[in-house]
């Protein structure tokens, strides 16, 4: 792919890779074992969402491909098949990020809530259909309804702490490229 | 925008039919795990041993934080659990006059009956390196795997009660599915009354217990120990004791203390002699003792027959 890619763009890359090994971490840290009567909303996903809507070249496809199979694995779930759903919702989100730029929050954010609803249940259909077993439903629902809550703040987050925000109409990188 | 549409049209379709190719490849490799898990499930571990074991120093300072956080909390309690520790102690002296005077007895009655403990129950002790990551499984990571001779299976215990059992193994570090997780069953003997049960987990720190037979001999406060029905474990492991759920079921308040899991021990479980034909195991060949004018072969197909 001739595409140009600034340093800018290389560093956040890497940053993204790093903050989704941090969270992954923080879900791995062996603190208390008894089971929870309630699910974390699923940080890693909003934040890849985020990053989608706002600042798409930051996270090609193939990182989150990577990363989302390796959470597959760590987290015992069925491996491939979250990893393909989310790749698809993040492709159907970068296709629609420059539509976003001139949109009011609540269009991205009612976007998104549809996204993290289909997939999630596209996710259950598929595993009921393969009879494979399947997460607690009330579970399941708390943590997508919190993803869906979180993700504003999120975004939030990451204008302030990380400096992705919406590319202004005209916008141009260090090289000339379009972002 | 810097670029309009058609510029795009060159890397457009490629960059779709590649998305495409990994998508294929994504939902083959889970329609592979659903066909033959055991391999997958190989490669998860062999992928989780080559990855977590490096996550130690990124995850030593979040520990050390959330241990300096309860430190400072436990400050607070010190003095009201000082004043607990000590009447505990009053009472628990009186115990332990009786566990020592029990200990002489059960010595004794132990060296009269010549009975030795079996041997073969030894132990591997490891360290928890994570958890599941996900609150829908509950399982954890321990620092010993084949390299130990951990093998699939083994039962896992903490310092005083069943934890679970070894669900995957890698070269240098295993998975345990605690009790607690919903697809955890282990049959289970409620003492004193001796009911068989399945302890089966359901993603409650209180796992409910399944199939017993006659409830009316189970009371809360019942001892729950491992049965060694199956052949899944050795018998007489201490899992916990008998409560009565907020949904009336009967649950087990789990001996092992969850909230803090941090060496585990994995036991090395042998396998179980297998009785292939119990019907000879009493009787091999009666041999015939009486009158000589009776013929054992005629006597025995006349029992079939009988029979």
């Amino acid at each position: 792919m001739a595409e140009r890619t600034d340093g800018k763009t290389w560093i956040g890359r890497g940053v993204f890779v790093l903050l989704a090994f941090v969270l992954i971490v923080f879900d791995l840290v062996p603190l208390d074992m008894r089971p929870s009567l309630w699910a974390a909303p699923d940080l890693l996903l909003a934040a890849t969402l985020a990053w989608v809507a706002r600042k798409p070249r930051h996270v090609p496809v193939v990182v989150i491909a990577g990363i989302m199979l390796m959470t597959d694995f760590l987290f015992m779930r069925p491996p491939g098949l979250w990893t393909a759903l989310v790749v698809i919702l993040t492709e159907m989100i970068r296709r629609q990020h420059r539509d976003f730029r001139n949109m009011p929050l609540l269009v991205e954010w009612g976007t998104v809530t549809f996204g993290i609803v289909a997939i999630t249940l596209v996710n259950r259909v598929v595993l009921a259909v393969v009879m494979a077993p399947q997460a607690p439903f009330a579970l399941a629902l708390i943590e997508m309804v919190g993803t869906i809550a979180i993700y504003p703040l999120v975004l939030v987050a990451a204008h302030f702490a990380f400096g992705v925000s919406r590319a202004a109409p005209g916008e141009l990188g260090s090289k000339g490229q379009a972002i | 925008m810097a670029r309009d549409k058609n510029s795009e049209d060159f890397v457009g379709p490629i960059r779709r039919l590649l998305v495409g190719v990994l998508v294929l490849a994504l939902v083959g490799l889970f329609l592979i795990w659903r066909i033959d898990s055991p391999r997958v499930e190989r490669l998860r571990a062999a992928a989780i041993d080559a990855v977590v074991p490096s996550f130690d120093w990124a995850m030593a300072p979040i520990t050390g934080a959330a241990n300096l956080i309860s430190d400072f909390q436990s400050y607070q309690q010190l003095r009201a659990q000082n004043q607990d520790l000590r009447r505990e102690l009053q009472q628990m002296k009186a115990w332990k006059e009786a566990a020592l005077q029990l200990e002489q007895e059960n010595a004794k009655l132990l060296d009269l009956n010549n009975v030795s403990i079996d041997p073969q129950l030894t132990v591997v002790t490891g360290v928890v390196i994570t958890d599941s990551g996900s609150p829908f499984r509950q399982s954890v990571l321990v620092n010993v795997g084949a390299r130990d001779g951990i093998i699939d299976g083994w039962p896992t215990m903490d310092a005083i009660g069943l934890v679970g059992r070894i669900a995957g193994v890698g070269q240098n570090s295993s998975r345990v599915m605690l009790l607690t997780d919903t697809s955890s069953r282990v049959p289970v003997t409620i003492q004193p009354s001796g009911q068989k049960a399945i302890l089966a987990g359901d993603n409650s720190l209180n796992p409910p217990l399944e199939f017993i037979e006659n409830t009316a001999l189970v009371r809360p406060g019942d001892r729950v120990v491992s049965s060694g029905d199956g052949g899944v474990f050795p018998a007489d492991l201490l899992v916990g004791q008998v409560a009565l759920g907020t949904d009336d079921r009967l649950r087990v308040r789990l001996a092992a203390d969850y909230q803090r899991l941090e060496f585990l021990r994995v036991l090395r479980s042998q396998l179980h002699e297998v009785i292939p034909d119990p019907d000879n195991l009493l009787a091999p060949e009666a041999e015939f003792f009486g009158p000589a004018v009776i013929d054992p072969a005629v006597l025995s197909t006349s029992e079939i027959a009988d029979g």
